[in-house]
């Protein structure tokens, strides 16, 4: 099941070879190969792709709705939060020449539809060229070139595999103008013992005659907060499409209802990759994760496949004493 | 959006009865993962725009037979509701698998409900957590009501420092 990626890698159709002798792109990258079947649909009879460690798949917009908690089938308590993918749709596949002669690829993606009365004409220009409602987040996810997907599909809680971990990018809860102790956990100065209306201050800021001044980026207090965070590597544990929720295992940043940007773990997949290129095809992929939906989960895809998946705990028990 | 939840709701309950929701179709992308049962409340349009869905999803993530346990004797409204003060037993799948104590506290939230248990074990004082929703738990059996029906607080934390009264309670003063 995995070897077929290797397979797949070898065959490019006789048709397109001659489009690759004038192509910039070494021949043996997956992007041209890509790319070129996907120029003469007519000669190439097109399969269903299929992700590849090579491949960058795109990303979902959700919303916060909540945390709770759940057992898994070891009996283990563990937090989750639950995302769900409202009105996700693609509005542009972006195809961006760069000046070292690379092209730099993304898909957009907008989610939560909302008033046009709302929303600029600017705007609406952009979500009628895409057809689709206009939408209240736009974000673009890098991707690798076979994994534009086309404008206006809608995208589904099932773009995720449980199992497999995430990141999730977001604005964190915007705490206001705070001190030193909390903004940068500074020690302040003591509680008593003579110290005069400075307890929770910063105390010095730098030195004397040299240099005479502070340097720039000095941790002051200041406004905390209210920034883009990403939280790496958490689990999916549970993927429900009747709903459109993704259940993610561990905290995300931001309040409830607010937009989250979830992609594949960078860093997971890396490691994937890194797995793939030595030849170790059993950890290309976390444990119990055979392959990933490509270019994307779209709703017709999920309503091929169960309503409700769940991951279950892929170590051993940990109330199972150590041998 | 509404032929959506349409078709999704005929999916769900079209054929099948009322009692075996299970989930006939295969996941590609795992092989090893789960198909719980399906809930029986349909997707509604307000639930799929998350309105009113942490409330939705706290009933619907416990099991039948866990609800029941946590409606009969946790419900505020139950005629065999727990009571602060009461002598109960725990049996459970892991180690411990009996803890009988007196119930000192109960933490409602819904699908996170807990309650904790107190008995003083050779000369060692010994609280323990439950979590009602935990796969572990099995059964929680009413040894003995607490005296005169109701102690006069709900959570009883001062018997961790009067010994005294824990034996009372557990000599069944009434």
């Amino acid at each position: 099941m995995l070897r077929t990626w290797t397979g797949a890698r070898q065959r490019i159709p006789a048709v397109c070879q001659i489009r690759l002798l004038h192509n910039s792109q070494p021949v043996s990258s997956p992007a041209t190969e890509a790319s070129t079947s996907k120029a003469e649909p007519d000669a190439v009879v097109e399969a269903p792709k299929k992700w590849t460690p090579q491949s960058k798949r795109t990303g979902l917009i959700a919303l916060k709705r909540g945390m709770t908690s759940m057992w898994n089938d070891q009996g283990v308590k563990f937090p989750v939060t639950i995302l769900q993918v409202e009105d996700c749709q693609v509005t542009a596949n972006i195809k961006t020449p760069k000046p070292d002669h690379t092209v730099y690829h993304a898909v957009q993606v907008a989610a939560v539809n909302r008033s046009p009365k709302s929303v600029t004409n600017q705007m609406q220009g952009h979500f009628r060229k895409a057809e689709v409602p206009p939408k209240r987040y736009v974000k673009e996810f890098p991707v690798t070139s076979d994994a534009h997907v086309p404008v206006g599909t809608t995208l589904s809680a099932i773009h995720f595999v449980p199992g497999q971990y995430v990141d999730c990018v977001a604005k964190s809860i915007g705490k206001g103008f705070q001190g030193v102790m909390k903004k940068w956990g500074f020690h302040g100065l003591a509680a008593s013992h003579g110290v005069s209306v400075s307890h929770r201050s910063a105390g010095s800021t730098g030195h004397h005659q040299d240099p005479g001044r502070i340097f720039p980026g000095k941790k002051m207090a200041g406004r905390m907060g209210g920034k883009q965070v990403t939280v790496q590597n958490l689990a999916v544990v549970r993927v429900d499409t009747a709903l459109n929720l993704v259940y993610v295992r561990g905290q995300v940043p931001g309040v409830d209802d607010a937009p989250i940007y979830i992609r594949d773990a960078k860093k997971v997949m890396d490691i994937g990759r890194h797995n793939a290129a030595k030849g170790k095809e059993e950890k290309i992929l976390p444990k119990g994760v055979d392959d990933l939906p490509f270019p994307a989960g779209t709703d017709s895809l999920a309503k091929t496949l169960p309503p409700i998946i769940e991951a279950p705990a892929y170590r051993r028990s940990p109330f199972t004493p150590p041998e | 959006m509404a032929s959506a939840t349409r078709q999704i709701f005929k999916r769900l309950f079209s054929s099948t009865p009322r009692t075996a929701n299970t989930q006939a179709a295969t996941y590609p992308f795992s092989k090893t993962a789960i198909l719980p049962p399906l809930p029986t409340k349909a997707p509604t349009e307000a639930l799929r725009a998350g309105k009113g869905l942490m409330q939705h999803i706290n009933k619907t993530l416990a099991t039948p037979e866990k609800k029941e346990l946590l409606e009969k004797f946790f419900s505020r409204r139950s005629k065999n509701q727990l009571q602060p003060g009461s002598i109960v037993t725990v049996l459970q799948d892991q180690a411990p698998t009996q803890f009988t104590g007196v119930l000192i506290a109960i933490r409602r939230r819904g699908h996170n409900t807990s309650f904790r248990l107190r008995n003083i074990l050779q000369r060692t004082g010994i609280e323990m957590q439950f979590f009602v929703n935990s796969p572990s738990l099995k059964e929680v059996k009413l040894v003995r009501a607490p005296p005169r029906g109701r102690m006069r607080r709900a959570k009883l934390f001062y018997l961790r420092d009067a010994p005294s009264k824990m034996t009372g309670l557990a000599g069944g003063k009434k």
